[in-house]
């Protein structure tokens, strides 16, 4: 196979194949994709090395912490983990390195990235699920909550690209 | 549930394998499309290359067709795959939280979802992105249970509530208009975006590539324009199955016992046994409404606000004419008054000592139910309607019949 890390899928062959994975998780799973319960689960992993019960006293955490859906998404992350690894690998775009704007220096980047993804941690605890879950998944099942949550997410992300413009352009 | 053969539902351990699999379809797909590199996800902000777009709403478009297919060939039901894997809907959390995510997407470069891409892909940004999604989530699970941040957490509570139920379509036809509608929409949108792209192409930024429908998008349009005349035109063909009959929809007993317990008021529980039957026992807050006599109450020109749920003897074969015309949804109580009876106003016996957690759980649920259900003390039963008016009537929001 040919590498070429300046080579995507066709976007809307891609959106297609994202379609019919998504399709088929409804289908056999009755289950929609997502991200964000990983992620708690890992930070429920972590907070329970530090602080030992605190979990169970935190009723939000303790359910996540006991939650099956919540063990699916696990493993569906690490299947995530894996195709985005091989895909990366096969088509060359498999770096260590930080992407960023040529105006940019990689301390700042790095910052705002942790920073963003505090802000979509918060964000995604408070919608119920991320992009995957709610915007994705919720929005092909045509969830009203899920269009709403849509629309304000490109909402959000227009109203701070000009302030931002140094960091990608 | 009906006898819909999908969802398959696996048990839990090979859910977990099947969870891989698809995991892996889902990060393989998204780093061919690009979604493991910030500086391509963040274009769309920038308006040169849509590709967050396009590719997100072609997945959207293609699984929601796809579900309303399975659902046409009787293979599963949209609205019950939709209750079992969409989230209710909070509006306020939903829209500040969109808004919140949407300022962390940007300075991130990356959603949730993608940041895992990233990360295994060598990104260490996407590596700090999650990091920071981990902190953000623990935190405002800190937080969201306390009184000081519960009330703006569960604001705005619509339960699972969907566009054709906003759009007061009717449950049967409601997800394949709205979904042929949004179709529409998209192909619309697409050619919108690949016009904006061309005329802002190398404006701000001379490097940034567009992503071009070129001939495989153009087919995927084609292909979703062909569903939409195809569908649409299939809705107009009169299918004559509107009045008659329709598929016997069933609500467990469990189901019925929370939601009498959690939201009565989206509940009209119509019992349709016998007047005498109905007047001795019956569910708390049912109407007695004998089979025959359901024609009487309008239902088909109701607001369609509440979820009707009929309570015959034993299990309906089907759904009376009458109630079928009711533009929401109808269930049946599965088991009927018999199954009821033995389900809720019958002691559980106690599980044996050593008895695993979920078995315990599901005595005091129903232990719980029972009590509920047997304290409670029964009201005199509605008057029935005395005459039955010529036409079909308005039915207001009360209780009576």
């Amino acid at each position: 196979m040919e590498r070429n890390p300046n080579k995507f899928w066709n976007p809307y062959l891609a959106g297609v194949a994202l379609g019919i994975v998504l399709l088929a998780s409804f289908l056999v799973m009755g289950n929609g994709l997502g991200a964000s319960g990983a992620s708690l689960r890992a930070g429920i992993a972590a907070l329970d090395l530090v602080a030992p019960g605190h979990v169970a006293g935190t009723p939000p955490l303790a359910r996540a912490a006991e939650s099956g859906h919540v063990s699916w998404l696990v493993f569906e992350i690490l299947g995530v983990l894996l195709g985005g690894f091989v895909a990366a690998y096969t088509s060359g775009r498999l770096k260590k390195e930080v992407l960023k704007g040529p105006r940019i220096g990689t301390g700042a980047r790095v910052a705002l990235a942790l920073a963003g993804g505090v802000l979509m941690g918060i964000a995604a605890k408070m919608t119920r699920g991320c992009t995957s879950g709610q915007a994705l998944s919720g929005g092909a099942l045509l969830s009203v909550g899920s269009w709403a949550f849509m629309f304000s997410v490109f909402g959000g992300g227009y109203a701070l690209a000009w302030f931002l413009r140094r960091e990608w352009r | 549930m009906t006898e819909h053969i999908l969802p398959i539902l696996p048990a839990h351990e090979l859910g977990l394998v099947i969870a891989v699999l698809i995991g892996f379809g889902f990060g393989f797909v998204l780093e061919r499309a690009g979604f493991g590199r910030a500086p391509k996800l963040a274009a769309q902000f920038y308006g040169n290359d849509m590709t967050v777009f396009k590719v997100m709403f072609s997945a959207i478009v293609t699984a929601m067709l796809g579900l309303v297919l399975a659902s046409t060939l009787g293979l599963t039901s949209f609205e019950v795959v939709a209750d079992h894997a969409a989230s209710a809907t909070f509006l306020v959390p939903m829209v500040a939280g969109g808004f919140l995510l949407g300022a962390g997407f940007i300075m991130s470069g990356y959603c949730p979802g993608t940041s895992f891409v990233a990360m295994a892909s060598g990104k260490l940004d996407g590596l700090y992105t999650v990091l920071g999604v981990i902190v953000g989530q623990v935190a405002w699970a800190e937080l969201e249970w306390r009184p000081a941040f519960a009330k703006f957490h569960n604001a705005g509570s619509l339960g699972n509530y969907y566009l054709w139920e906003l759009f007061h379509l009717p449950a049967q036809a409601g997800p394949v208009i709205v979904a042929l509608a949004v179709t529409a929409m998209a192909v619309g949108c697409f050619l919108g975006a690949e016009k904006l792209e061309k005329v802002l192409a190398g404006r701000s930024d001379p490097a940034a590539q567009a992503t071009p429908a070129g001939r495989p998008g153009r087919l995927v349009f084609a292909g979703f324009g062909a569903v939409v005349l195809v569908g649409f035109a299939g809705l107009a063909v009169p299918s004559g199955s509107q009045a008659g009959t329709r598929e016997v929809a069933s609500i467990g007993q469990v189901d019925l016992a929370r939601r009498v317990f959690d939201e009565p008021w989206k509940l009209r529980v119509i019992d349709v046994r016998s007047l005498e039957a109905c007047a001795a026992k019956r569910i708390p807050g049912s109407e007695c409404v004998p089979a025959a006599r359901l024609g009487t109450l309008g239902l088909a020109d109701t607001e369609p606000s509440r979820d009707i749920v009929l309570v015959a003897a034993e299990d309906l074969s089907e759904i009376p004419a009458p109630a079928a015309a009711y533009p929401g949804r109808v269930y049946a109580l599965q088991g009927g008054w018999k199954g009821w009876e033995a389900f809720a106003l019958s002691a559980p016996t106690p599980p044996a000592p050593g008895a695993p957690v979920a078995e315990l759980d599901q005595y005091k649920l129903r232990a719980g139910i029972r009590a509920a259900m047997t304290g409670m003390k029964a009201a005199p039963p509605p008057p029935a309607p005395t005459a039955a008016p010529s036409g079909p009537r308005k039915v207001g929001g009360g209780c009576s019949g």
